[in-house]
């Protein structure tokens, strides 16, 4: 095999675990730019969507669009009633929030061991088989998921750009006070907002599942490379997020063909403090 | 009415005895990976040994010393880390004061809690594969399972020839057992002619193998060697190297976690992998263990399981020759003799003399399996003094 067709396959690669790095984050940063808090319940509803894509495809045999779908609109509404009735009360204190999230991520796994036990649960894979992009080989599950990943991100984008409660929840996001000043009811976004946020985060937790496997725990180290696109693209910005979560599966997936595996995380993690040394408020992120 | 007080009476010194049946409790201690990616071998270890102290509990305890000791089993889960191996090897031998111990599964963990079990004269009998497991300086330290160092050698000289290989690939956890079994199959290979040309160390957690295999299969190796990769992990290097078109073989020298790579991986990707497999599910022995299994347990049965059932019972009958529950020397010289135990994996002795310098390391059959529809069948049936024949 050609080391060229290796670097292409390695950055087809790079895109798909970027894009589904980027679905994580633009989640996480909706909810932090809306509330202040740092959702540690990130992780589990990530989890939380892979398992309802498990239970979608291998009990129920429905369709994978349908699936994914049924997860985004399931965590956004449990999301959504997890905001009205717990974290609404600790509005404005950003510290008991961080604390609920942790509480609540803690009792959504246990509530998943319990049910689905440790064990790694395998989803049967979205489509077989190969595509060829030159002497590229991709598989083609890894290309769909990217695919529908790239997809929700530009739905994402015209419903934050182009709708009327997109541009109010984009305001909030921004500057919540300025928001209200324009006569934005902010309180009737922050359910919306949290919502939206962990159903970003199941969202690619189901796109995920069938390329990887599913177990409780399985949503912490995409949050940790959701953690590291956030900081690195610079907290609250969502352009900064794409432009690092591009940068990170990139450089993850070229580091980890051309590299040994433990060179390459150690690269990658020089490579973000390097960056936060030189620009501590990330890639587009505002000085404070 | 005589006859109805009779009945009463010797009903009254039937539950009397009964209550004397299992007058005290022995405490044995299970250290294993419940958790995370290791959690195949880590239930095998706990459901191997709570099988045998049932059976013992069953049939009215343990017999030492005119006492009868009711044991039970106490689990903790290290999550195959080394550093909670540590803190539940404390809690055992410190807090619940144990004098038995089966588990860990990791090599790392065992190694560091060693020199807890060996200061405070506490037997353990591990899952782990390292070399460093084992040796004269260690007479508390068993190990219930044959390792690479037994079986690599025989399983891949009859691969190689059976199949005619000429290049692999292999993929190791970067730690303790996968530098260990790096060094025993890249020995192996190199003395049946086999070229390892591609060596992969990741993190345990990785679940994207996608970059690595890129690269491997630029190499264009015969096959995929998945030795002791934890069995969600080997499932998902098999599952993700059928996705990006990978077509040699996948050879399994290592634990036994063959249910767990075809959930994992799908019936489809893993057709046609040899793996090492402890089970000759045609020994009535090993069927009879099975079906107790079945019965006890909703999860499927790990290869490891029927050797930590005897590994339990042996040293149950090391307890009770010894006719102590605290003297562990005593305990360990009785285990050390025992031969030819009928165990549920077939027929057990100690061995290890010559490469560890003590006979701690357990001998027992091993064969070699090809995944047909899911399931083991037999190809090559195996023994560390003779070697693999056609099975």
């Amino acid at each position: 095999m050609f080391s060229e067709t290796i670097v292409i396959q390695a950055i087809v690669n790079g895109i798909v675990i970027g894009s589904l790095y980027l679905l994580m984050a633009i989640g996480f940063t909706v909810v932090f730019g809306l509330m202040r808090i740092v959702n540690f319940s990130h992780a589990e509803f990530y989890m939380l969507g892979a398992f309802i894509c498990f239970v979608g495809i291998a009990y129920f045999r429905l369709p994978f669009i349908l699936v994914v779908l049924a997860t985004f609109l399931i965590a956004l509404a449990f999301g959504s009633l997890v905001e009205l009735s717990i974290l609404k009360r600790m509005r404005g204190d950003e510290l008991s929030g961080m604390i609920a999230t942790i509480g609540i991520g803690m009792i959504l796994q246990s509530v998943a061991l319990i049910i689905f036990g440790p064990d790694p649960l395998a989803v049967p894979s979205i489509a077989k088989g190969i595509i060829r992009i030159g002497g590229a080989v991709l598989p083609k599950a890894r290309i769909y998921a990217g695919v529908f990943s790239i997809g929700v991100l530009v739905t994402m984008y015209f419903f934050f750009h182009h709708t009327r409660h997109g541009r109010a929840l984009r305001a909030v996001v921004q500057d919540r006070e300025a928001a209200q000043i324009q006569g934005i009811n902010v309180s009737v976004y922050y359910p919306i907002g949290f919502g939206l946020g962990v159903g970003l985060a199941s969202l690619a937790g189901a796109l995920m599942a069938p390329i990887f496997s599913v177990y409780p725990t399985v949503g912490f180290g995409p949050m940790v490379k959701s953690f590291i696109v956030v900081i690195v693209g610079g907290l609250g910005s969502i352009p900064g997020a794409a432009i690092a979560a591009m940068i990170l599966g990139i450089s993850e997936s070229l580091s980890g063909t051309f590299l040994k595996s433990s060179y390459a995380e150690m690269f990658l993690f020089l490579f973000v403090i390097g960056l936060l040394v030189l620009r501590p408020q990330g890639l587009l992120g505002e000085k404070s | 009415m005589n006859f109805k007080k009779t009945i009463v009476a010797l009903s009254l010194l039937g539950l009397g005895s009964l209550a004397y049946a299992a007058d005290e409790t022995l405490d044995v201690g299970v250290i294993a990976t419940i958790s995370g990616a290791g959690a195949g071998w880590g239930q095998a270890i706990q459901h191997g040994v709570e099988l045998a102290a049932k059976e013992v509990n069953e049939a009215g305890g343990l017999e030492v010393d005119g006492k009868k000791y009711k044991i039970n089993v106490i689990t903790y889960d290290d999550k195959y880390q080394a550093g909670e191996a540590v803190t539940a090897v404390n809690r055992l031998v410190h807090q619940d004061k144990v004098k038995f111990i089966i588990g860990p599964v990791g090599s790392a963990a065992a190694v560091a809690i060693k020199p807890v079990t060996e200061k405070n004269e506490v037997i353990m009998s591990t899952m782990a594969f390292s070399e460093k497991i084992l040796n004269e300086n260690s007479p508390f330290t068993f190990r219930a399972n044959v390792t690479t160092v037994e079986f690599a050698q025989p399983q891949i000289d009859w691969i190689v020839k059976k199949y005619g290989i000429k290049k692999i690939g292999s993929f190791f956890p970067n730690d303790e057992t996968g530098l260990q079994v790096s060094k025993d199959v890249e020995k192996a290979y190199g003395n049946a002619g086999v070229e390892l040309v591609g060596k992969e160390f990741y993190e345990r957690d990785r679940v994207d193998f996608v970059p690595m295999l890129t690269r491997l299969m630029g190499l264009d190796v015969d096959a995929i060697e998945l030795n002791i990769n934890a069995p969600s992990s080997a499932g998902l290097i098999v599952k993700q190297a059928r996705d990006l078109g990978f077509e040699g073989l996948f050879i399994r020298t290592g634990g036994p976690s063959t249910q767990e790579i075809v959930n994992v991986a799908g019936e489809d990707a893993s057709e046609g992998i040899l793996v090492h497999t402890l089970i000759d599910p045609d020994l009535a022995t090993t069927q009879a263990y099975m079906q107790k299994h079945k019965e006890n347990y909703t999860q499927a049965m790990n290869g490891f399981s029927p050797s930590f059932y005897d590994t339990a019972r042996m040293i149950f009958e090391a307890i009770k020759q010894a006719n102590t529950v605290d003297d562990t020397k005593a305990v360990v010289a009785k285990l050390e003799n025992i031969k030819d135990f009928d165990g549920a994996a077939g027929k057990i002795s100690w061995t290890g003399q010559d490469t560890y310098g003590i006979n701690h390391q357990i001998s027992t059959p091993f064969y070699v399996a090809e995944v047909v529809d899911g399931q083991e069948v037999i190809r090559a049936r195996c023994t560390v003094e003779t070697g693999c024949q056609d099975g």
